[in-house]
């Protein structure tokens, strides 16, 4: 019964923390920009589950509209026009938008845990274990992501899944190069000191002490993260090596190219390539934003209070 | 063992303890340059007493409480606990050892995780060391805290530390230290970032807790008023060597060292001639 | 005429909860070649007080009402333009926790050279260099570590560099905001030494600010006590620390452990600090204090004269009762 009076309260600390936070971050322009075109973005990504329940012509993938037999430019019917098989721009825009989503969002978040877990364990062990790690993120870091991604897909043609997990498992290593220098700082800190004295194990103070301080430097890393991934994703698919059984913006562009509509048909080369840019700014003002937020000079003043 | 002998034998005892830092300056450079923080150090605390450990800043003291409270092992010599050698103790051993002894860090801004609340930090001890329910547990720290000065307890329970001003922090830290009833507790400068007011009151409590407790304190300090007010016995350390042991009240009227007299003379006080 | 008049200066910081009333009407002023000490927990307002008389207020903090007046100027209504040429040349102050505030990368002579430089554009380096030499000599730091950088000084030599540095314009006030709560016994006493010794030499007018009352009762001929923002007593040390009348400073000395008096230590109840947001108009003591008096929590006190430089803010019924004792 008592225990369940505890729980509240210690929510409400991160929520407290959240709602500080919050008010430093929406001050910022840059994020209340970055916020806007995200959720422009977010409303295009949900729109498109239900577009294509307008008719099998609104499909991104299969829906050739059996009229049009070459590319067309914005209409009624279709905002943004058709491709050359006549196949919606406008849906397939907001594909593009869902898959940009599933793909930044699930490689941020794979590379985030694994590298704040990997450098968190480096930091906190250190000799020997901290070494290997480091010499393997050090190899990881070093490697061509892109052309080695190039090479796996001219070999095999790889779903989205097995891309956004190729590109999770080559950036952990600078997230965990981070977390691993935060850690060691925190490492002989008194508080971690003080709960070593009282008997803790390092598992109970990987977890319990230093997981908390460093998780807001991990999330700031998700948001580059998805920048980053969704940069990835784009050009595998422009360079003709994406997933050709999903639309994205990047499968777009090559479909422009592939297709000689390069220098024709503007009103389908510019939107994807805009939403790319776009999108990839908005996570990158984001996160900008909230590095202020975790500006320790700012940080400090909170605490003061 | 009879009641005699245990009586006679100090609770803690350092023996020849020696503690060396080796920093590597690079990997090339194959000379390693050893700092001796502490110097074939020897001391023995009874049963009971407040031992004063009194030097300016990097003479060693920090040094000694880490290694009593096993974050550091000697390089060399033997520590030992009511008579048994600790060195190297490790798994289940270490963690009773760690239950008998325990520390009140020199920061209080700093010894307190800010992300938990005083009730997690409090019950901390408990947990890992297994120690009752969740009813039971809540009630101890309760208890604790009204002990370390925290009263109503309920009132801190669910507070963090940034709510608290410094004094309310290092009381947290003492109840933090004293909730396993430990037989010895290592306190590193409680109070050399508090007021002087605040740090009498922390003082109070410090003595109170021995008379309730039986508990038996290693006291650091730079401050030797401070020393002379709570220790029985107070050492001077100066560069990883003890120069001066003794009763509280012996080394400072009749110092002997002259660094002693030197602490002394520096301390300030109220004779306005100049 | 006084160097600096301060006269019902008060300074609050905005926040989120109101308005901190962190300094609030105070007075006081300061002679030429005299050295006046705050004294108070920390909280008190002490820095606050630095920093107005800088002109280094944050940027929430505005100075509510009162007047500042040093040589004949109102420093209370100058601006950014005014403040620049002014401060490091008139007044100057080394801050707590100074010792890292030295540039790690540039040698601790170009430095003072540089602040030297930037009040009197047109002296000529070889001038600058012996001024250097000549700070350097005052606070005995040997020439041949002249140019060494920070980080190959002792603590102690890093406070010294700092005093230099605000030695470096001649100014004719210095302010010390904790200069040693940093620093060792034995160090702390080299300090406090040399800060008397150039005060002597120099004839300048020395602000020290501290929470240790013997430290500043070593350094200060005339002390302020202060709490939650009021200068609660102030008079000469021998007046305020043989013989205090304001409730606060008796708690204040009776709580202060020296080699001598440990045994009759008061220790004080647990208090809480004094609400800086709220003003309920009674003494902010009131709460602490164990004159009990209803008076006290609604009733502002005034200004007790008990010699011609000594003051306490109490009634002066109430300091009378308390002396009867
Ligand atoms: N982890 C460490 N590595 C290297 N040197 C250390 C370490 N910890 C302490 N020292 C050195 O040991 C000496 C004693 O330090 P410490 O025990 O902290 O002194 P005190 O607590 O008296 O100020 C100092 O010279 C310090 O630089
Ligand atoms: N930047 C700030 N914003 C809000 N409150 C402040 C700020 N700086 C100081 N304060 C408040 O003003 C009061 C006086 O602070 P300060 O002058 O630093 O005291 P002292 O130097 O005596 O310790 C304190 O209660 C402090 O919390
Ligand atoms: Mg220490
Ligand atoms: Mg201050």
């Amino acid at each position: 019964m008592k225990k369940i009076e505890k729980k509240p309260e210690h929510r409400n600390h991160y929520i407290e923390r959240f709602t500080k936070s919050w008010a430093i971050f929406i001050k910022n322009p840059m994020g209340k920009t970055g916020l806007i075109i995200l959720s422009a973005f977010m409303l295009m990504a949900i729109a498109s589950f239900f577009v294509p329940l307008l008719g099998p012509v609104y499909h991104p993938m299969t829906g050739a509209d059996p009229n049009i037999t070459y590319s067309t430019g914005p209409s009624l019917q279709h905002w943004l026009g058709t491709d050359f098989i006549g196949r919606d721009l406008f849906v397939q825009l907001l594909e593009g938008a869902k898959v940009a989503f599933i793909v930044g969002l699930s490689c941020a978040f794979i590379s985030v845990v694994l590298g704040t877990a990997i450098g968190m364990i480096s930091g906190y062990a250190g000799g020997i274990v901290d070494t290997i790690l480091m010499r393997i993120a050090d190899i990881f870091m070093v490697l061509p992501s892109l052309v080695i991604l190039l090479i796996l897909a001219s070999l095999w043609e790889l779903s989205i899944w097995v891309i956004i997990f190729i590109i999770a498992i080559m950036r952990w290593p600078s997230v965990s190069r981070i977390i691993r220098s935060q850690t060691l700082s925190l490492k002989s800190r008194p508080f971690i000191e003080a709960s070593r004295v009282a008997g803790a194990s390092n598992f109970r103070i990987i977890f319990k002490h230093i997981m908390p301080n460093v998780l807001p430097l991990a999330f700031l890393y998700m948001t580059f993260r998805v920048t980053s991934a969704i940069l990835v994703e784009a050009a595998l698919s422009f360079l003709g090596f994406g997933d050709p059984g999903q639309v994205s913006w990047g499968m777009m562009l090559q479909w422009v190219w592939s297709s000689g509509h390069m220098f024709q048909a503007p009103y389908w080369l510019l939107p994807p390539g805009i939403c790319i840019s776009l999108l990839t700014l908005s996570f990158y003002m984001l996160g900008r934003a909230m590095d202020e937020v975790l500006d320790p000079r700012l940080r400090k003043e909170e605490e003061e209070e | 063992m009879t009641e005699e002998q245990n009586i006679q034998t100090p609770i803690i005892e350092l023996n020849g303890v020696t503690k060396e830092y080796s920093s590597k300056k690079n990997f090339l450079s194959k000379g390693e340059t050893n700092i001796i923080a502490l110097n074939n150090i020897s001391l023995a605390i009874q049963k009971k007493e407040i031992f004063g450990l009194v030097g300016q800043s990097g003479s060693g003291k920090t040094t000694i409480g880490r290694l009593l409270v096993k974050l550091e092992e000697p390089t060399k010599g033997i520590i030992k606990l009511n008579g048994k050698p600790t060195n190297k103790l490790k798994g289940k051993a270490l963690k009773h050892y760690r239950s008998k002894v325990q520390m009140i860090f020199q920061d209080p801004y700093q010894s307190l995780n800010p992300h938990l609340s005083i009730a997690e930090t409090i019950i901390e001890p408990l947990v890992v060391n297994k120690i009752g329910n969740a009813l039971t547990r809540r009630d101890k720290v309760l208890e604790t805290l009204e002990i370390a000065g925290l009263s109503p307890g309920e009132d801190f329970f669910h507070r963090y530390p940034h709510q608290l001003s410094g004094g309310q922090r290092q009381r947290v830290a003492v109840a933090r230290a004293i909730i396993l009833d430990p037989d010895f507790i290592v306190a590193d400068e409680p109070t050399s970032m508090l007021d002087a007011t605040i740090a009498i009151q922390l003082f109070q409590l410090l003595l109170d807790i021995r008379k309730k407790f039986k508990m038996t304190f290693l006291f650091i300090t730079h401050n030797l008023a401070a020393a002379r007010y709570l220790c029985d016995r107070i050492a001077v350390i100066h560069n990883g060597v003890i120069v001066e042991t003794g009763s509280a009240d012996k080394v400072i009227k009749d110092p002997q060292h002259p660094y002693t007299k030197k602490l002394i003379l520096a301390q300030p006080g109220f004779n306005f001639k100049n | 005429m006084a160097l600096l008049k301060v006269e019902n200066l008060s300074v609050g910081y905005k926040s989120k909860k109101g308005m901190v009333n962190a300094v609030n009407n105070i007075s006081f002023s300061i002679e030429q070649g005299r050295s006046l000490g705050f004294v108070g927990e920390s909280g008190c307002g002490k820095t606050t007080i630095g920093m107005t008389l800088m002109g280094l207020l944050p940027e929430n903090a505005s100075i509510l009402k009162g007047d500042i007046i040093f040589n004949g100027n109102n420093l209370a209504s100058f601006n950014d333009e005014k403040w620049r040429a002014f401060r490091g040349k008139e007044i100057s102050m080394i801050f707590q926790a100074a010792m890292n505030a030295l540039n790690p990368v540039i040698r601790v002579d170009e430095q003072i050279a540089e602040v030297i430089q930037i009040h009197n554009p047109a002296m000529s380096k070889s001038d600058v260099s012996n001024q250097v030499k000549k700070i350097f000599s005052l606070v005995e730091i040997p020439e041949d570590r002249l140019r060494d950088f920070p980080h190959q000084y002792s603590g102690g030599m890093k406070q010294r560099a700092i005093i230099a540095m605000a030695l470096a314009c001649a100014p004719k006030l210095i302010i010390a905001d904790e200069p040693t709560t940093a620093l060792d016994v034995i160090v702390q006493d080299q300090i406090l030494k040399e800060i008397k010794k150039i005060q002597k030499a120099l004839n300048t007018s020395v602000i020290f600010i501290s929470h240790d009352i013997a430290v500043v009762a070593d350094v200060c001929k005339d002390i302020c006590v202060m709490y939650g923002g009021h200068i609660v007593e102030k008079g000469t040390r021998e007046e305020v620390f043989k013989s205090p009348r304001h409730p606060y400073t008796k708690t204040l000395l009776g709580s202060y452990l020296t080699l001598d008096s440990y045994e009759d230590i008061n220790v004080p109840e647990i208090r809480e600090a004094p609400d800086l947001i709220t003003m309920t108009g009674g003494c902010r003591f009131s709460a602490n204090c164990n004159c009990k008096s209803q008076k006290c929590q609604c009733q502002t006190p005034e200004w007790v004269n008990l010699s011609s430089t000594h003051q306490a803010l109490c009634f002066e019924e109430l300091l009378n009762k308390d002396k009867n004792d």
